[in-house]
């Protein structure tokens, strides 16, 4: 099946799957998604790069979100609640948020290691949309 | 440099209205405040109205379109979008055209009609390279209250802030909206019934996120000289009327973004847009805080009310789960919190609430407030919340 980014270049499955954002190698911000210019304001060169982000991070926060959002949102019928989660990066000193996975929210603590994984998201008309998810980091999910 | 004067409002009931036009509740409020004044429609010197997104292209000129309506003066009118902040962008820009002296009276609209539910984002029409984020963060499935549920989790985290406090915020705004014959919504909640409603983004249930409503306020503002010759009594002053946008390195995730500066690395604080709009405002109007009688904040969940009172300088971080327990911010308590049942009671208008806002501020000082009338109320501050960091704040005295 023909698989299409929900945002082309946001993403990386090789070597590992890891968000992408981009880095200024003036000021070292970083972005996500990435931006073509650097969005500190003291910042002059703005000189950025695309540069993945890594793979692991730690839980800020979540929230299981109980009625479907409305399309672009693919909902299953019947609607299965979605949970959303928060992922701080440290070195890259920016958090993000992404649909859980491979893991029951009654699982989840803050604080604890969620890596990044890419999935399908829905799929429709044109084939398999897939993106960014985050689940426990090895060892600390349910599978 | 010209005072600002108040010197009439207008309100159409908050609910949804399907038989009706926005542009009928936009006329509706516009002569109201019109009259309130003394003024004659024909003496209007400018308008400013919210470009409401809802309506489509006819929706982004609503000023043009109800002056259409009312009758063609020829004046000057500025049509803006700044989202939920809207109502105070709107009284911003009035106000900076009267104490500018470029206008002794300026009327400002805002109506709208809203979609059910979750709001949507707007199509993008136009030929882009690749589709706005708006787009990907509802294919991931984020709508509003996740945004915010994700800040609340973080609040029980540090402060122990229960789901109880959050369903205590909507039991009393509650209780403040059945006093107001304008609210959509006029029950008084008990705590078992908020804990009862069901869960949307948790920890946030039903009851305790606005609804999205139809809805319509206007406010004709006036230059003092003006306002000497209408013979405006009480005086109520725009005394303070601010506008901010976002700080880089704020940790806050804004609608309809998906990432953020992360805790840890933050240069700026939470809702920096909103923290920096009170400040103004105070700095404006040479006042603090400790000077206000009441506030009309943006309650656009029970997390805006708990975080506001800190983001605005009535508490310190985590301190205002007291103030609830304490009964300090309901009618009656030492600093009313939504005396006019807040969004909670009316639902959103995007381009309405702001000015909503003004319209209730307005009454309490002139002390027509009714039921919910806040005693002795001389000093008020209001403030909104809009999508993307965009905020207003504005104080009003008399």
């Amino acid at each position: 099946m023909k698989q299409t980014p929900v945002l082309e270049g946001a993403f990386v499955s090789d070597p590992e799957p890891a968000l992408v954002g981009s880095c200024c190698r003036s000021c070292d911000t970083v972005a996500f998604p990435a931006s073509f210019t650097c969005p500190n304001p003291r910042c002059s060169r703005k000189d950025v790069v695309a540069a993945p982000i890594s793979r692991t991070g730690r839980l800020a926060s979540w929230t299981t979100v109980h009625f479907p959002p409305p399309p672009p949102f693919v909902a299953p019928d019947p609607f299965v609640p979605i949970t959303v989660v928060e992922v701080e990066f440290t070195s890259e000193g920016i958090q993000v948020v992404g649909p859980l996975t491979g893991a029951s929210p009654d699982r989840l603590r803050t604080g604890m290691a969620m890596e990044t994984v890419v999935e399908p998201y829905y799929t429709d008309d044109s084939g398999e949309v897939i993106g960014w998810k985050f689940r426990p980091a090895e060892g600390g999910g349910d599978e | 440099m010209s005072d600002v004067i108040v010197a009439g409002v207008g309100l159409h009931p908050w609910g949804k209205f399907p038989e009706k036009s926005w542009v009928e509740m936009g006329a509706e409020v516009a002569m109201g405040a019109v009259a309130d004044a003394g003024m004659e429609w024909t003496d209007v010197e400018a308008m400013v109205s919210g470009a409401m997104q809802w309506g489509g292209s006819t929706g982004m000129r609503s000023g043009n379109t109800i002056a259409a309506a009312l009758g063609e003066t020829g004046v000057p009118i500025a049509n803006i979008n700044n989202a939920c902040a809207s109502g105070g962008s709107l009284m911003r820009a009035a106000y900076a055209m009267i104490t500018s002296g470029m206008h002794d009276s300026v009327l400002v609209i805002g109506t709208d009609k809203s979609p059910k539910g979750y709001f949507p984002s707007v199509p993008v029409l136009a030929d882009e390279p690749r589709p706005p984020v708006d787009m990907v963060r509802w294919q991931v499935g984020v709508p509003n209250p996740a945004y915010w549920a994700l800040e609340m989790r973080k609040r029980m985290e540090a402060y122990g802030s229960t789901e109880e406090h959050l369903a205590q915020v909507k039991v009393k705004n509650s209780r403040h909206g059945s006093l107001n014959p304008y609210a959509r919504y006029r029950k008084a909640f008990t705590l078992e019934q908020v804990l009862a409603s069901p869960m949307v983004c948790d920890p946030l249930r039903l009851l305790e996120i606005c609804a999205t409503s139809d809805g319509a306020a206007a406010v004709m503002l006036v230059s003092d000289k003006k306002a000497r010759r209408l013979g405006v009594r009480p005086l109520v002053k725009v005394a303070a009327c601010s506008l901010a946008s976002g700080e880089f390195g704020d940790p806050t995730i804004r609608i309809p973004l998906l990432a953020a500066a992360s805790d840890g690395a933050a240069t700026a604080p939470l809702l920096s847009e909103s923290r920096l709009a009170a400040q103004m405002a105070y700095e404006q109007a040479g006042l603090g805080p400790e000077d206000m009688d009441f506030v009309e904040l943006p309650d656009n969940s029970s997390w805006h009310e708990l975080q506001y009172l800190e983001t605005m300088g009535f508490c310190g971080e985590g301190e205002s789960e007291k103030l609830l327990d304490a009964g300090e911010t309901a009618l009656g308590g030492r600093l009313p919190v939504c005396p006019s049942g807040g969004f909670s009671s009316f639902g959103e208008a995007t381009m309405a609430q702001g000015i909503l806002q003004i319209v209730e501020v307005t009454w309490q000082l002139r002390g027509t407030a009714g039921a919910r009338q806040v005693e002795g109320a001389r000093k008020a501050i209001t403030e909104v919340y809009g999508a993307q960091a965009n905020n207003s704040a504005c104080i009003l005295t008399t």
